[in-house]
């Protein structure tokens, strides 16, 4: 992190985590609101709770209308948006430094405060079902949904965060409302702001506009990790789209498993290196990785990328392809199995590891590049260990064997305990 | 009003721009952000689909893939693994006018991922396996598309406003047209139209401007292919004359995307900013504007519902759009119709026009927060032969305009008997 100060952690009186970091490129800053909560913490015939209480967090207060917020924060040049996540929901805003009293005074506001109108949240429950609509165009969506379900048989993991159909048509207000005024507590909360500030003057308004706010332990429903998937399952789904898509799912460790650093570079190897980098320019390419070059390149699919995230509970690193239409879904799972065999007999080498540990150093630089990513960071490694995870990330990589990479492969990438699933045009699979 | 919150002198300007032009016909930018560990550039080559062959419509795009799959000193692998291996990115592209790249990396790998993309630009291998390869791809995601709302209903859009000029074509082409391409057409292609005259790069990052231009003098002065031809100039576009409606049929599709559409000024004239502010009260300002609270805050319509001003070279257009359940699409368009009427019968308000002037000089330095925001400014001032102090002329000139301007541009471009309308999704 260069030139920036070393961030600021405390915590007020009522419980909300405070982290404080300057940075004084550029007279703008970005402030975060991250609540612990997510589809992690919801039961069955409850789905989409979380993601439906963000929307209506954009809906008012008993002291601004939800326009009143979004136009004064647009007025700035700023922009704001908030992440339902399985694990978190976070607001933000990246503005201004002039204007970061206004934004602290919204969220404490909203962290209390909504209404919850009735009639908004009937409008709002067509909103989200459009939202849903518009991700079911996509097989892949439909594909992931069917992957999800099968790789968790009782966690929430298990569900979409925007919810089922379902779900959706039936809550209530009173469900809603519920949620918010539980989760929604100053100790369930961390407030981070990255960019150009007075350390002193700073402190003065977070206590000023939070530390009023009364706190309540929220009741939470937490739910039994899932350490692996029990056996071999093959889903299928059919739909009008002529591709044939496959997503193949294994277990991956939580994130502050020490063997999560292993699977972080067994990813970059297989399937190329994910992003760090939540918002700005992207991220590095996957051509020279096994899976890309066993797939892709060999002419089997049209394209191969993978996915890891970090979660609080074990989750699940997916591999997604979109076959070639000269061959089949089955050909190229057969490739996969041989590319996994192969990776989980013989000991990575030297050099795979180091370009693996490159990319994570890159990554971890593009990570710091705008003031909005530096506030995501303080914030987001908190969900499910803390900012050392972040700070500490080469270096926790760099002290990853081949031996523990081997182990970790062992692990989690056996074909016996696995989710395939296959998305095939109806008419094709019907014959 | 001066609403700035900031001063206009801290943006990038004529005093810490770096422009130099280089007698190969290349021009450089730069912009030092000293904290950075690393570099980000941005670039186009003045070619792209315009001078596709006819017949062989997607031929730019295919030539702008097949750089990246090999060079005469190193083929595909070696060629990704020696960029990947560094944490880099690389990558070709192509548009309408433009062959357009862009790479990042840290700063001590600049020498190298520079040199590779030279490579790229200059001596491609094309290897028979990959052209086929990328066939086969392209023919993949031509069947994508075809299930796909939003690509169904822009293509359609482009097809009705654009009807005989280029930029009614998508630059990657149609399955016909891509099947008619073979490796000789790119490798004339290429050298026919590629070289260094007309190539403009940006950099920013934690590099030092003149040892930037220094190194990219020291790796590209040696390109200077003999016969570098210019692209053609762009057709004139003749406007509609009535309106034109289309919907694109795909089954099983639960959400159906609709664009409306009319035409728009010449990007970065004077006119421009006037829409620019008029648009966003339209349907960008807050939660997507007077469209996105009809349409999506009060009737519950849709997820989205917003508009949108392009700008580039030659004609674009001015679209609102929006993502509907297909039950409500005759139902979104009238309120959205009813907004573009409301627009162009009467001025904005005062306070909306205070609203989104504020937002738009707000937004100046915000969007310079990242090397890449940085590296598209300074690729625009080039493209559109902007003053190096643009931005910082630009708060006066957003604080000219008056709401009757905003409702003269309204009038001048929103015909509500010259609309564009296409949609796609579940049959109507």
């Amino acid at each position: 992190m260069n030139n920036n100060e070393k961030p600021f952690f405390f915590t007020l009186s009522n419980g909300l985590r405070i982290a404080l970091k300057q940075i004084r490129t550029a007279p703008i800053v970005s402030a975060w609101v991250w609540y612990n909560v997510g589809s992690r913490n919801e039961i069955p015939g409850k789905t989409g709770l979380s993601h439906w209480v963000e929307h209506m967090q954009f809906k008012g207060t008993k002291n601004f209308t939800g326009k009143e917020m979004e136009d004064t924060i647009s007025r700035t040049g700023g922009y704001s948006n908030a992440l339902t996540s399985p694990d978190w929901t976070a607001y933000y805003q990246t503005l201004p430094s002039i204007a970061l009293e206004l934004a602290l005074r919204f969220e404490a506001d909203r962290m209390v405060n909504s209404l919850f109108d009735s009639l908004e949240v009937e409008t709002e429950r067509t909103v989200i079902l459009s939202e849903r609509e518009g991700n079911e165009n996509d097989p892949q969506f439909l594909l992931s949904e069917a992957v999800q379900q099968a790789s968790f048989k009782q966690h929430p993991y298990r569900n979409e965060v925007l919810g089922s159909t379902e779900d959706l048509l039936s809550l209530t207000r009173e469900d809603l409302y519920g949620h918010y005024r539980n989760y929604y507590q100053p100790s369930n909360a961390m407030l981070c702001l990255a960019g150009s500030f007075d350390l002193d003057d700073i402190l003065t308004l977070v206590r000023d506009c939070f530390e009023s706010i009364g706190n309540t332990e929220p009741i939470r429903s937490i739910p039994k990790p899932e350490n692996e998937i029990a056996s071999a399952e093959r889903v299928e789904v059919q739909g009008p789209d002529e591709a044939n898509y496959i997503q193949i799912a294994w277990r991956s460790p939580r994130a502050n498993d020490p063997d999560f650093f292993a699977y972080t570079l067994i990813e970059s190897i297989l399937s190329g290196p994910s992003s760090l980098n939540m918002f700005g320019s992207g991220g590095i390419g996957n051509r020279s990785s096994r899976f890309y070059r066993e797939l892709v390149e060999s002419q089997l699919a049209a394209s191969a990328y993978g996915s890891l995230s970090a979660s609080i509970d074990p989750g699940i690193y997916s591999l997604s392809i979109i076959c070639r239409e000269d061959h089949s879904p089955d050909e190229v799972i057969a490739r996969v199995d041989q590319v996994v065999d192969q990776f989980l007999n013989e000991k990575t080498s030297v050099e795979d590891q180091a370009i693996a540990l490159k990319q994570a150093r890159a990554n971890f630089a593009y990570s710091s590049d705008n003031i909005t990513n530096q506030a995501f960071w303080l914030g987001y490694a908190n969900n499910f260990a803390d900012y050392s995870w972040f700070t500490d990330y080469v270096a926790r990589l760099e002290q990853v064997t081949a031996e523990d990479i081997l182990r970790v492969a062992r692990r989690y990438l056996d074909p016996a305990h696995r989710v395939t699933g296959v998305y095939r045009n109806r008419e094709a699979a019907n014959g | 009003m001066d609403s700035r919150t900031f001063d206009t002198a801290s943006l990038p300007g004529s005093d810490n721009i770096f422009r130099k032009n280089f007698s190969n016909g290349s021009t450089l930018l730069a912009y030092p952000n000293p904290t950075s560990p690393a570099v980000y550039f941005r670039g186009y080559l003045p070619v792209g689909s315009l001078s596709d062959p006819t017949g062989k419509n997607g031929l730019a795009s295919l030539h702008a893939a097949m750089l990246s799959t090999g060079t005469q000193r190193h083929e595909f692998r070696e060629l990704h693994t020696l960029i990947e291996s560094c944490g880099a990115s690389l990558s070709i592209s192509s548009g309408h006018l433009s062959t357009i790249f862009s790479g990042q990396c840290l700063k001590e790998d600049l020498p190298l991922i520079l040199g590779l993309l030279l490579e790229m630009l200059s001596q491609p291998s094309f290897p028979q396996a990959h052209f086929e390869r990328l066939k086969q791809q392209l023919a993949t995601i031509f069947k994508i598309q075809l299930q796909d709302t939003e690509e169904m209903a822009s293509q359609a859009f482009d097809r009705l406003y654009y009807r005989g000029h280029p930029y009614g074509d998508p630059e990657i082409g149609y399955a016909h047209t891509v099947a008619n391409i073979k490796l000789e057409d790119l490798q004339t292609f290429h050298t026919r139209y590629l070289g260094p005259d007309g190539m403009v790069i940006a950099f920013s990052g934690g590099m030092d401007s003149e040892k930037a231009a220094d190194l990219f003098q020291q790796i590209f002065s040696a390109w200077n292919p003999p016969h570098q031809q210019k692209q053609k100039n762009l057709p004139i576009w003749q406007p509609h004359r009535e309106t034109l409606r289309e919907h694109i049929s795909i089954a099983e599709k639960s959400q159906t995307n609709v664009i409306i559409g009319t035409s728009a000024p010449i990007a970065m004239s004077e006119e421009y900013h006037v829409c620019s502010l008029g648009d966003s009260i339209l349907g960008q300002f807050g939660m997507m504007g007077r469209i996105g609270e009809s349409v999506r805050e009060h009737s519950g319509l849709a997820y989205y519902a917003a508009s949108s001003l392009e700008s580039g070279i030659g004609p674009s257009c001015w679209k609102v759009f929006a993502g509907v359940n297909p039950n409500n699409l005759e139902k979104a368009i009238v309120k959205i119709k009813e907004e573009l009427k409301r627009f162009i019968s009467e001025p904005v308000t005062e306070k909306e026009l205070t609203d989104v002037r504020q937002q738009a000089l707000g937004r100046l330095p915000i969007s310079l927060e990242s090397n890449a925001g940085i590296a598209r400014l300074l690729i625009s001032l080039q493209r559109y032969n902007l003053s190096l102090d643009y931005l910082r002329e630009l708060p006066a000139v957003l604080e000219s305009v008056s709401t009757e301007d905003i409702l003269a541009c309204a009038q001048k471009y929103w015909d509500l008997d010259k609309l564009v309308i296409t949609s796609a999704g579940k049959t109507l």
